[in-house]
């Protein structure tokens, strides 16, 4: 191989068809792209597109399956994150990589902060010289002495890009570097020190204004692939949006008709709604009707779910469940949530819903175990008889009920819990993200499920990560901003190039086509 | 001035520990002429010396984020060993050698299980810890052997009639230890016990981390076992078996969260005085002997309690001025 002809033209990384799976989830497939010193490169993607395992495959912290990766043109195999950080690759994480009982200082200079001869750190010189880093990075109110648990998530998140930042590094990666930052103007002038020196930065944001304002050039992931990889300015908005949304081949939707109940009393209304993370959130689903709920990651989602069952605590607001003439102050645990008719088939399908070492009819029976005992003994044959009324309506094959549910595949799991929801006579289900991570035939099952539920008068309030599940399966979307709701999409504006950029909290409220948020009890 | 009450307050701020111990010792006082002659504080000390030492080894792995129930099977084979080799040839040097050897491979032999497999340590730990003490019975089946005089009167007594030597034992460790906290090693205790993830993402190599903690733990209870051997002239295969749970109850006095990440070496010392000057307390007062583990059950119960709210009052307050 000839040597090359001028240092500039070796490309700081080069990534050659890397791969990365979870189980059955393809997380990452042949994505290639090349980075150049002094670039900034911009990484877009939906939730789950990859972005993260990209990051972290770059950062040491997973093993990619299949691909390699070169840094300054030698191969880089980085086994673990001090590897890849004694080669130049420093990573400011999404999630935040600071340990919240140690000072600033000591945060700063992990893992090796310095030490005097007897090997000892000196506390004091180090909290001086992490103060100095700080000013040159144009932080000067963040004392290193305290410890990183008690300064708010901005100064934090100011902390974190400002550890990958100083020891300049080959390469900068910024994972979703301002979500919690107020003053982007700061990163923006180090980002732009940073590639002065020559070090390239991979940019992973959902804002598209910061990609534009400091990417020449931006790779676009969906589903764990590379799809475009293009210069910015060349495309427009929307082009970036329909191509982070875009559309699988393979699912497809039938169009259904809307099988609302306008006449009818809502079924689920919730009035200002506050708690940690839920800023004054309001709005009533009715009997018939799929709601849908959009955001990106973070913007209050879970919460939202979660204080609707009693799971997060609110500190105001009102709850009302049609049928039920009482009023629920937002309900105090999910088994009361449960009596009234409200379910929630939570996010975490292993973790928060499925009881891995039970069989299947025992998973979907436990609501109404009581239902299925006479004197406290279980009645097999009864228990059979409620699950087997169930289970046709989400397609689970009877066979797999006496199996351990951890046999089943992920989609089947999910069957099993959308049947415990339906088994518990739910009115109003609260479904989050219910086809993450399930087989196409699966979701069909689960749309199909659905449809049937709000036909016979059944309310949903459904979240997705898939922005065309929502489109095509709700009737109204409302979508989250930072903890609010930022607008209300329904027919024809309701499209996945707007829920995006709603979400993205791009476009205005009087943008066209847009209702405004719903303000107060409908 | 603030900075250095923060200081205090994160390095786990043992100040609880240190108040009841004195309440305590005045109480233990005022109805025990000798408790401010020398040697009545070297027998007091002497009493304490022992689960101070182990507790301070015990300290590392639970700031580490992990549990270490193997001990007293450490202390129990060290205590035999002292037993039957201090007369011999190698004399006290050796023996000290040796114990010391013993713990360290039993710490790496946790490690390796624990930071190498994966293994849960509270299980792991316990399987070391029975079989440690199986070995420990294999050694010396019952309760016999000698320990050289000059390990049985040398550790027991004082220098120069004025100095304890169970307090320059106590000081030695603590030096050993404020020194660790200081180095890159110690600071790695402290940010994998508090958030292993972070830490990791952080570069701390969190297997090595807890390979050290667990590894000089091993040789602290090495070294307890060796000062009990001293203590009590003999040994017994089963002496050390009430240890366990005033171990753990003395870490949590002295304000080391059991989940790791917080507290220090300083506090546990502490704790294991409180749980000693508590027996002689209520011996002194005349008080019958199962009321010690009521009263032990209690400080322990106040010392969290009150341990709890020095780390939840500033935050409530600061909440509230936001």
């Amino acid at each position: 191989m000839s040597a090359p002809s001028s240092v500039l033209e070796v490309p700081v990384l080069e990534v050659r068809g890397i791969a990365k799976r979870y189980g059955a989830t393809v997380a990452l497939s042949d994505v290639s792209f090349v980075l150049n010193p002094g670039e900034v490169c911009g990484l877009l993607g939906e939730n789950g597109a990859g972005k993260s395992t990209l990051v972290k495959a770059l950062s040491g912290v997973v093993v990619p399956d299949a691909g390699e990766l070169f840094l300054g043109g030698a191969a880089y195999r980085p086994r673990d994150r001090n590897e890849a950080r004694r080669q130049g690759v420093a990573t400011a994480f999404q999630e935040l990589s600071l340990v919240t009982t140690l000072s600033v200082a000591v945060n700063l200079f992990l893992p090796d902060p310095a030490v005097n001869r007897a090997g000892l750190v000196a506390w004091r010189r180090l909290e001086q010289e992490a103060a100095r880093v700080l000013a040159a990075h144009g932080i000067g109110d963040i004392d290193p002495a305290i410890p990183v648990g008690e300064l708010p998530l901005g100064q934090r998140q100011r902390l974190e890009i400002v550890r990958a930042m100083f020891r300049r590094p080959r390469l900068l990666l910024l994972d979703e570097p301002t979500a919690a930052l107020s003053d982007r103007e700061w990163l923006f002038d180090l980002v732009g020190n940073t590639v002065a020196g020559g070090t390239a930065v991979l940019y992973i944001s959902h804002k598209l204004d910061e990609i534009r304002r400091l990417c020449r050039r931006c790779v676009i992931l969906r589903n764990g692939r590379k799809v475009l990889d293009r210069t910015v300015a060349d495309m427009s908005d929307d082009e970036i949006f329909r191509n982070m949304a875009g559309r699988s081949v393979v699912e497809r939707f039938v169009a259904a008709p809307s099988a609302v109940r306008p006449e009818a009393a809502p079924a689920l209304r919730a009035s200002h709604l506050l708690g940690e993370g839920v800023e004054d959130i309001s709005f009533a689903v009715m009997p018939g009707e799929i709601l849908g709920v959009a955001g990106l990651e973070g913007h209050g989602q879970s919460r939202l779910f979660k204080s609707l069952v009693g799971l997060h605590p609110l500190r105001g607001g009102r709850l009302e469940l049609a049928g039920v003439t009482r009023t629920l102050r937002p309900a105090r645990s999910p088994r009361a949530a449960r009596a009234a008719g409200l379910v929630l088939v939570p996010e975490e399908r292993k973790s928060e819903a499925i009881f891995n070492d039970l069989t299947t009819i025992a998973n979907i029976s436990l609501p109404m175990i009581e239902r299925a005992s006479s004197l406290h003994f279980l009645n097999r044959r009864r228990e059979r008889a409620l699950v087997e009324r169930v289970i046709e309506d989400v397609d689970l094959p009877g066979h797999f009920l006496p199996l351990g549910i951890a046999a089943l595949s992920g989609g089947n799991q999910q069957k099993a819990v959308l049947a415990r929801a339906l088994v518990a006579r739910a009115r109003c289900l609260l479904l989050f993200d219910p086809t993450r991570g399930v087989d196409v035939g699966a979701k069909q099952s689960i749309y199909r499920m659905m449809r049937a539920f709000v036909r016979d008068g059944g309310a949903i309030l459904f979240y997705s990560t898939e922005l065309d599940e929502l489109v095509h399966l709700c009737d109204r979307c409302l979508v989250l901003y930072r903890n609010r709701v930022a607008g209300e999409l329904q027919g024809a504006a309701l499209s996945q190039e707007l829920l995006l950029s709603l979400a993205a909290g791009q476009a205005t409220r009087d943008a066209p086509g847009l209702a405004g948020p719903v303000a107060g009890p409908v | 001035m603030s900075a250095l009450f923060e200081r205090l307050r994160v390095a786990g701020g043992p100040a609880i520990a240190v108040v009841l111990y004195v309440l305590l010792f005045l109480v233990y006082a005022s109805r025990e002429a000798s408790a401010f002659s020398v040697f009545g504080i070297t027998n007091l000390l002497n009493d304490t010396v022992v689960l101070a030492v182990a507790t301070a080894g015990l300290t590392l792995v639970v700031l580490a984020g992990e549990f270490d129930l193997s001990g007293i099977g450490v202390i129990a084979i060290a205590n035999v060993v002292v037993a039957t080799t201090s007369t011999g040839s190698a004399g006290w040097i050796g023996a000290l050698v040796a114990v010391l050897a013993i713990g360290a491979v039993v710490g790496l032999l946790n490690g390796w299980l624990v930071a190498g497999l994966g293994l849960q340590s509270l299980a792991a730990t316990i399987g070391t810890m029975i079989a440690c003490e199986g070995v420990a019975l294999m050694i010396l089946a019952a309760p016999g052997g000698e320990v050289a005089d000059v390990i049985a009167n040398g550790l027991t007594g004082d220098i120069g009639g004025v100095l304890p030597v169970a307090a320059v034992i106590i000081a030695g460790v603590l030096v050993l230890w404020f020194l660790f906290a200081r180095t890159r090693a110690g600071i790695g205790i402290y940010a994998v016990g508090s958030d292993e993830n972070a830490a990791r993402l952080s570069g701390v190599n969190a297997r090595r981390t807890k390979l050290v903690a667990f590894v000089l733990s091993g040789m602290a209870y090495g070294l307890a076992g060796y000062l009990l051997s001293a203590e009590t002239g003999s040994g017994d295969p089963r002496a050390s078996n009430t240890f366990l749970l005033f171990m753990y109850a003395a870490v949590a006095i002295g304000g080391t969260s059991l989940m790791g990440g917080r507290g220090g070496v300083l506090g546990s010392v502490f704790g294991a005085g409180i749980l000693t000057v508590m027996q002689k307390m209520l011996f002194a007062l005349g008080a019958a002997s199962f009321y010690t583990n009521v009263f032990s059950g209690m400080i322990m119960l106040i010392a969290i309690f009150v341990g709890n709210i020095s780390t939840f009052l500033p935050r409530l307050q600061r909440r509230r001025a936001a």
